[in-house]
């Protein structure tokens, strides 16, 4: 059955197959890991292919990059600056160890008053529903967590 | 020095140590983390969270890698840390610019494109659409991909710098070639550039 089909539609669908199956090595043709037998076949295609063409110089184009901007030049003050930081750390610590004691208090306040305006709340209201909104915010700001959802959106930008 | 004694050095305190260590690697660390983070300053940057663990917790080095492959290591956790950070402010000052309508982005592209001034409008635009696919490419793919590209190590150095195995990292760079692949052809097909 197959075999009938392909030959019927051969001559208009036989370069369109070609060129997708190219497509997908000449990244490997570009860095020398392809056979022979491949290389060949990928250059006699090349000869008589525009489109391919244009995209494998698309293509080294883009991957050229790397070449171009591979081991920037190092600033000349960067021992200089690290050596500033390592001397920093005495004071680094002192400062969160202030931030160690006044992180707990803060929350704490915050956890109290949030006790206090809860029950606060709570008298007045007049059925439990009240934790709904909250419990719902939770299941999203979980839902950022999730890298998928996260770069799904991201991958728009 | 050899890298024993460099390691002692550094164990014991001593500055001179350190400071061969961090001349003799600066270059390395920086690239690997610029092939990461795409940008200079902030490699330079990361390069230097790298060398201050390597001087805070160097009584853990056991001894039994090289000390680029422990760089190396440390390098690509922290600028994946970094890019995941930044991924993650971007959402919410997306999210703050559709509130507010505020765009900051212009401002964004123009510092970037000072960074490197020497470069013309399309080269410019080729390592743009060059890093978002480097960026959308899984961190595993990515890391192998960045220390073979930009470092040009041999895959049995990637194996050991992640722990994985030979063939995993030939999978892994495998890959990421082709998604890299499919990106750009996708952009070359819509004419994106
Ligand atoms: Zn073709």
């Amino acid at each position: 059955m197959q075999v009938f089909n392909l030959n019927s539609v051969k001559p208009l669908n036989n370069d369109d197959m070609e060129c997708k199956t190219l497509h997908k090595d000449l990244i490997f043709y570009l860095d020398n890991e392809v056979s022979n037998q491949k290389r060949i076949e990928i250059e006699e295609h090349l000869a008589k292919c525009v489109d391919c063409r244009s995209f494998l110089s698309f293509l080294k184009e883009g991957m050229q990059i790397i070449e171009k901007e591979k081991n920037p030049e190092v600033s000349p003050f960067f021992y200089t600056r690290l050596s500033a930081r390592l001397e920093e750390k005495p004071e680094y610590q002192v400062q969160s160890q202030w931030a160690r004691l006044a992180q707990p208090a803060f929350f704490s306040i915050i956890l109290l008053l949030g006790i206090y305006g809860g029950s606060r709340l709570g008298s007045n209201a007049s059925f439990p529903k009240v934790n709904q909104p909250a419990t719902s915010s939770i299941q999203m700001l979980n839902d950022f967590e999730a890298e998928p959802i996260e770069s799904f959106l991201l991958g728009e930008l | 020095m050899d890298e024993s004694e460099l390691i002692k050095g550094i164990q014991q305190g001593d500055n001179k140590a350190f400071r061969l260590l961090v001349e003799t690697y600066q270059r390395m660390v920086v690239n690997t983390c610029f092939g990461i983070v795409h940008n200079t300053a902030d490699a330079e940057d990361l390069a230097q969270d790298v060398f201050l663990e390597i001087f805070r917790t160097a009584e853990n080095f056991r001894g039994d890698s090289k000390i680029s492959t422990w760089l190396y290591r440390i390098a690509t956790n922290r600028s994946l840390n970094f890019v995941r950070n930044n991924k993650r402010k971007r959402f919410f000052q997306s999210i703050e610019e559709t509130f507010t309508g505020g765009r900051n982005r212009n401002s964004e592209i123009s510092e970037n494109r000072n960074d490197q001034p020497d470069q013309n409008i399309t080269d410019q635009q080729r390592s743009d659409l060059l890093h978002r696919a480097i960026d959308r490419l899984p961190e595993k793919q990515r890391t192998a991909f960045t220390l073979n590209k930009y470092e040009e190590l041999p895959y049995q150095q990637i194996a050991e710098v992640m722990e994985i195995s030979l063939a995993s990292v030939e999978s892994l760079i495998h890959r990421a070639k082709k998604n890299l692949q499919e990106q750009l052809y996708e952009c070359y097909k819509k004419k994106c550039v």
